[in-house]
């Protein structure tokens, strides 16, 4: 389109001088007159229920305005999907607080005062009686015969039954003594489980094959440790809740909201314009900030909950650890014949994550078996609520499998990225099991091999290769590839904007700004197909009084790929529009319109846009949004419908097909330097290429492939949870503890590389990259381990000096295998 | 009304008198402003005289090249006098720890954790915070300018405190290399990890420093 | 039992601007006053609540202790000269590297800017039991939560533990330990000097303490004697992540070679017991001997006799033995290349 080409061309995000001046504001950077502080009690205990609380001394003190219990919040309501599916609120589920604390560190009750000294000194004054509960904080004890439970009823979570369904309920779930049978020697029991899938002849595969191992790996977990937290600001006006909060998804936040309050979602207004970091911790906002909100409603003042670094270590969300044991035979090409994966995920007692259930998915596409079977379980501990965190279940399910691939790859005297490749997906590579007999789903497109060939060029494989394990006095390196995936796109979603007679494009965007940039970067699609400069739009985001459209969850790295469908869908509808008035005003037929540079045009007749919006206005109908499609959301019918008569309205769901379930792919490669006097190690080079379809905005992109991939290497160097098992209490409270990376822990000069070949099944042929490349950096890092040590020196992650100096001091892993939270 | 005032019925709080409450700037931006504060000097915190030879509260601060009074509590910490009196958001707290950088400010040109500084131990000493970068007419510092022009960081919370931990190793470091300017930001932690773009937008920035100097 | 660690508890300031006014303040106020130097260790209690007080002395104001002045015989370090300061000081580096070193891998910059030499080598311990304000021997309880057989004591001691397995985190301490430095400690009016090595209380002698200090104690300044200027030095910290993690076990060395035999030897080994330990034995082997393999293989079989490993941290010794090879040595194990 000449000129105007905006896709794929870097440009400066509307927020990024808002930011670098100090003045972005995120949701603690708010003061409203008259405001109250919020502060939090934590439980001391791992599992407790509140005997008493004496709040008369608080009460009594100066300044002191509500104080809170659980019993004060609303039981949440029924979640009702787009399709009108209702799914029943869990009444054990999460809630703000809690009389019956199931972790240490769960907020039990909140104090609202005129300042934090006087909500803080009031939670010390508060007598509060806790009657001490059984608890467990380590998935493989629980399950033991005589393990305790992490919840008075049970140990994990039951699946939904019935027509309509009920709310999934507690249940119990115990291995008998035999099960643990091999545990001490480091194999994961394989117990009765709760999930199973499977397909083709598992054995025939098994029998085929050359090489077959049998391995166990645990990952560990890890927080979110989003940078700010999330504190919110909550008031009332006029019976309408205005909220104040860091969330990854602006539209989506405000049913989430408007469910836990039970209000409609017309009465919350969320404002959300800078969010600090999300990786799924919040993807559509965070249940605490119920807090401030009925506290403003008690005590008729605005409420604002400030979230310490340590609270939002305990309910800003943990990745949860899963032991897997992988059971695979490779033919002598290393290609995957069979693969039996058994996983164990922990969770917290709170709603269950499905990292473990997913985990075979993902390994299914990304390796292509030949035959498999995946089973899972999931069980409870009174340890903090998990969310998904970038990439949930994939990493995780990657990080188990690579090092076997690695392994299969040196027994059989092929190389790493070969048998990687031999094994990529293509095309419309199926994966997981088949839905009721019928044939297995697939991806949408796969170019995971170009991607791999473009790394083995670009980080000069072969000579890295080459010195991998050769020592070098006290050093030694050696260079690792990881595959990975995940899901990148969804769809379904709307696209709204106005084109005023003024000439600019106003564009609606209910993304959220959680650092992603795709709040406006999606946005490009629909100005590019309109032929306006940048300069000529404007971007109204963050505020969802602002009339936006519905809008995806920005996570599970949809965003990309739905929100460009949806610009697409919009400015597709613009442009049939102003085909229409093009003809109507100047003659000729529609079709024969073309736009471009501000101005629509046959070749012989044209005007501008900003006429053609002004004549939009004369028109009326569905040209300035008076008449608007019927298969829109409500929430965006609503917004247009307050849009009507400004000028051309864009307005559209993305109702385009798609053949397939969109995946983006990443090819990692690492190469590491062992100290083998001290065990340290340092990542010496990284490249990451990623296939996720059309690149959109490339920085953008380099940063989301490169401080993923970063995100990855901390699972694999340092981070972890720390827990003393018999007190079920936290030990790795701080970050010098739990230990995300710095700057000096990563490579100078990280590298990335896109394939950049369009999704067939996507109009833009863009899809989503923020969570492949998760799995890539650590896999190739633990990949890059084994290459300079040799196989058989670690068995879950991270890989920590100590690790190492252990392993080769004893010429095998020390490390336990098995037990939660070291 | 501007959004997100509030309704008008916050009541006075007990026991305290309107002269402890000292009016400091209106936080720009999206209409919100405040009076209201942190700490209170009420008789409930600390239910007794100030000794002798404690602190005397009311000083005047050299922040950004500008005089401002302020009523500082002896336990006070930097950032939360920046951030709560002064209305100076641009310092973040993200962990309030000395663990995260993200309140890094220039004290006499020198990065510090703004958490981890009692306001009182710096009270004769020139601060300077991300607000105070941009020139009086508005031009962007050349090392704001580097971001600007590589796009840097994500969701740019540790952003304010990277800015400043750059332009104080500049000071004495102005042509560093890339891993001695990764050395110098080493105390700044991003979540989104966006090192690699963090460390080529502030070498930009460096270079544009440079240009400055040479006039 | 509530529970919030949040919002430090108010309390008064003092800034005194000399020694003797701060040595006064002390000495009147007793255990009542809490001293503050850079603020890294104190801030971390006093915003957990875990400990409190109504009386800061803070010395960021005494200019008499921030400085580095040569004297007859060596340097007069004062103790509020922050890290960084130690850290880029040309006398240092020239003559006493491996203090510099030291000063400089400490945190990150930020923390070291403002940091203190006096602070750095008087900071209480990291055990995470005892910062978590478990009530421990250490907090003045009657156990030890750390070394049982379910705790997770990956970073505590394997060294001359005695009911307290928790340890010595300092990077300047063994530094300071190898220089022979002096401690030069005021108490109202009155001056005395410790040595560095004992400055700092094992928990045998105190198990509440990690150094001499008393209540009414202010370290004023360290004394480096000439004796080991222009030694070859070696210092090397080993940690998990190359920012703000403490050690998991450091090395501070100073070695007076003549004729290529080793004349005397400093060697003090951090973070495997509640003090920096100077390593007596090693440094006797040392004496009058060749570097050579089967001296540096000696030096670290002696430094690791009678480590007690728990159940998490048996890392330590074969590391410890490492890095004492390596200050022997002088570097890692060379390659080719």
């Amino acid at each position: 389109m000449g000129d105007n080409r905006l896709v794929g061309r870097n440009y400066t995000t509307p927020d990024l001088e808002s930011k670098v001046r100090g003045r972005a504001k995120y949701a603690e950077d708010f003061r409203v007159d008259g405001m109250l502080y919020a502060k939090l009690l934590l439980s001391p205990l791992p599992h407790a229920r509140v005997r008493s609380v004496d709040t008369s001394a608080a009460e009594a003190m100066p300044g002191v305005r509500a104080i809170l219990r659980a019993s004060d919040l609303p039981a949440p309501a029924d979640i009702v999907t787009d399709l009108g599916e209702r799914i029943p609120a869990n009444p054990k589920g999460e809630q703000a607080l809690s009389d019956e604390p199931l972790y240490a560190g769960e907020p039990v009750l909140a104090v609202a005062a005129v300042d934090e000294e006087t909500a803080v000194a009031a939670i010390e004054a508060i007598k509060i009686d806790f009657e001490p509960l059984p608890f467990v904080v380590d998935p493989l004890v629980t399950l033991r015969p005589d393990g305790p439970n992490a919840r008075i009823d049970g140990n994990c979570w039951g699946r939904p039954t019935g027509e309509p369904a009920a709310p999934i309920d507690v249940q119990e779930l115990k291995w008998a003594s035999v099960d643990f049978g091999e545990v001490d020697e480091g194999r994961l029991p394989e117990g009765p489980h709760q999930d199973e899938w499977s397909f083709g002849d598992l054995d025939a595969g098994f029998r085929e094959a050359t090489v077959v191992l049998d391995e166990t790996f645990s990952t560990a977990n890890n927080q979110h440790h989003v940078l700010e937290t999330r504190s919110a600001l909550a008031y009332w006006r006029n019976g309408k809740l205005f909220m104040h909060t860091g969330t990854q998804s602006a539209v989506q936040t405000v049913a989430s909201i408007a469910r836990w309050m039970r209000l409609d979602i017309e009465d919350v207004v969320l404002f959300t314009e800078y969010t600090g970091g999300g990786f799924g911790s919040r993807a559509t906002g965070a249940v605490i900030c119920t807090v401030p909100a009925v506290l403003a409603q008690m005590t008729g003042a605005p409420v604002m909950m400030r979230i310490s670094r340590e609270e939002e270590q305990y309910i800003g969300g943990i990745r949860p650890a899963i032991h897997g044991r992988v059971k695979a035979g490779f033919a002598s090409d290393g290609r995957l014949l069979a693969l039996d994966l058994f996983v164990v995920g922990e969770n917290s007692a709170y709603e269950p994550q499905g990292d473990a259930s997913f985990a075979g998915n993902i390994v299914s596409l990304l390796y292509q078996p030949g035959a498999m079977r995946s089973r899972a379980t999931t069980v409870l501990t009174n340890t903090p609520p998990r969310r998904a965190q970038s990439q949930p279940g994939g990493m995780q399910g990657i990080t188990i499998m690579e090092p076997v691939v690695s392994k299969a790859a040196r027994r059989l005297g092929i190389d790493q990225v070969a048998i990687r490749r031999v094994n990529a997906p293509v095309g419309k590579a199926p994966f997981g099991p088949s839905f009721g007999g019928g044939a297995r789903p697939y991806c949408t497109s796969a170019f995971l091999t170009e991607a791999l060939d473009i790394g083995v060029e670009l980080f000069d494989w072969e000579t890295r290769r080459a010195r991998s394990g050769q020592r070098n006095g006290s050093k030694v390196r050696g260079s690792g590839v990881s595959v990975s995936t995940f899901v990148a796109g969804s769809t379904g979603f709307d696209g709204l904007f106005v084109i005023k007679p003024d000439g600019r494009m106003y564009i609606k965007s209910g993304v959220g700004n959680l650092g992603t940039e795709n709040f406006s970067d999606v946005h490009r699609v629909a100005a590019e197909m309109m032929g306006m400069p940048w300069e000529r739009v404007e971007i109204a985001w963050g505020d969802t009084s602002q009339n936006l459209p519905w809008t995806c969850v920005s996570g599970g790295s949809q965003t990309t790929h739905a929100m460009t469908r949806a610009a697409h869908a919009a400015a597709s509808d613009a442009i049939r529009k102003a085909q229409q008035i093009a003809a109507r005003t100047l003659g000729g037929s529609p079709e024969s319109y073309r736009v471009d540079n501000e101005r629509i045009s046959d070749g012989t007749r044209s005007m501008t846009l900003a006429d053609v919006a002004g004549r939009a206005l004369e028109f009326g109908g569905e040209y300035d949004g008076h008449e608007l499609p019927d298969d829109i959301n409500e929430f965006t019918t609503r917004s247009a419908t307050a849009l009507a008569g400004q000028g051309l309205m864009g307005v559209a769901r993305d109702n385009y097909g798609v053949d397939g379930a969109s995946f983006s792919f990443v090819a990692g490669f690492a190469e590491v330097e062992v100290d083998v006097e001290t065990g340290d190690y340092r990542i010496v080079d990284y490249l990451a290429v990623g296939d996720s379809g059309t690149i959109i905005h490339p920085r953008s992109y380099g940063g989301q492939i490169l401080g993923r991939s970063i995100l990855g290497m901390g699972h694999a160097l340092a981070q972890k949870t720390v827990y003393d098992q018999h007190y079920g209490l936290p030990l790795a409270t701080r970050m010098y503890q739990s230990r995300p990376p710095t700057i000096l822990d990563v490579p100078r000069n990280l590298q990335w590389e896109a394939v950049n070949l369009p999704d067939p099944e996507t109009p833009v042929g863009a899809r989503g990259i923020g969570e492949p490349p998760v799995a890539a950096g650590a896999a190739a890092v633990l990949n890059a381990l084994s290459a300079a040590l040799g196989d058989d020196m670690f068995r879950r992650s991270p890989v920590t000096l100590d690790n190492i100096l252990m392993a080769l001091e004893n010429g095998r892993p020390m490390q336990e295998p098995l037990t939660a939270h070291i | 009304m501007a959004q997100g005032d509030p309704q008008a019925t916050s009541s006075e709080p007990k026991g305290v008198s309107r002269r402890t409450f000292i009016k400091g700037v209106i936080a720009g931006g999206v209409g919100v402003s405040s009076a209201a504060y942190l700490f209170r000097n009420s008789s409930l915190l600390t239910g007794r005289a100030a000794r002798t030879g404690s602190v005397e509260r009311l000083v005047t601060l050299n922040v950004n090249g500008q005089a401002r009074r302020v009523d500082v509590a002896p336990h006070e910490t930097l950032a939360n006098t920046l951030r709560y009196k002064l209305g100076l958001t641009g310092t973040k707290l993200g962990c309030d720890r000395a663990e995260c950088g993200s309140c890094t400010v220039l004290v006499d040109d020198v990065p510090r954790y703004s958490c981890s500084v009692l306001t009182h131990a710096v009270r004769t000493r020139s601060i300077q915070t991300v607000e105070g970068l941009a020139a009086a007419d508005g031009t962007l510092h050349p090392v704001q300018q580097g971001v600007i022009e590589e796009q840097g960081f994500q969701c740019a919370y540790c952003m304010s405190g990277f800015l400043m931990s750059a332009v104080g190793f500049l000071k004495k470091n102005p042509n560093p290399t890339r891993e001695e300017l990764a050395h110098g930001v080493s105390g700044n932690l991003c979540r989104c990890q966006d090192y690699d773009k963090i460390l080529t937008a502030l070498e930009r920035g460096a270079e544009l420093s440079r240009e400055v100097a040479r006039g | 039992m509530a529970v919030v660690h949040d919002v430090i508890p108010p309390f008064q300031l003092f800034q005194p601007t000399t020694v003797d006014e701060a040595a006064e303040l002390l000495e009147a106020h007793g255990d009542e006053a809490w001293v503050m130097a850079g603020g890294m260790d104190s801030f971390d209690w006093l915003k957990d609540r875990t400990k409190r007080t109504e009386t800061v002395v803070e010395l960021g104001q005494i200019s008499e202790l921030q400085s580095i002045r040569e004297t007859g015989d060596g340097l007069e370090i004062g103790a509020m000269t922050t890290l960084t300061d130690i850290a880029e000081s040309a006398v240092i580096n020239e003559r006493f590297g491996v203090l510099a070193k030291a000063a400089g891998l400490v945190a990150s910059p930020q923390i070291r800017n403002q940091g203190t030499l006096g602070g750095n080598v008087s900071q209480d311990t990291r055990c995470a039991y005892y910062r978590l304000g478990w009530t421990c021997y250490r907090a003045g309880g009657n156990t030890c939560y750390a070394d049982t057989p379910t705790a997770v004591n990956r970073e505590h001691a394997i060294l001359h533990a005695s009911r307290c397995v928790a340890v010595s985190p300092s990077d300047t301490a063994p530094a300071l330990v190898a220089l022979d430095a002096q401690m030069v400690i005021r108490h109202g009016r009155r001056e005395r000097v410790v040595a560095a090595a004992d400055y700092f209380v094992g928990p045998n002698l105190d198990i509440t303490r990690m150094t001499v200090l008393e209540p009414g104690d202010l370290l004023t300044s360290i004394r480096i004697p000439a004796k080991w200027s222009g030694a070859r030095f070696y210092f090397e910290k080993v940690r998990d992540r190359e920012v703000w993690d403490f050690p998991l076990v450091n090395v501070a060395s100073a070695i007076r070679e003549s004729g290529g035999r080793i004349e005397e030897a400093r060697v003090v080994v951090g973070a495997v017991a509640a003090r920096p330990l100077r390593l007596l034995a090693v440094e006797e082997s040392l004496a009058g001997q060749l570097v050579n393999a089967q001296t540096v293989v000696r030096a670290g079989e002696l430094a690791i006799e009678g480590a007690r490993p728990l159940r998490f941290n048996g890392y330590k010794v074969p590391l410890m033995r490492n890095l004492v090879q390596r200050a022997v040595r002088g570097g890692p194990i060379a390659g080719t290349a």
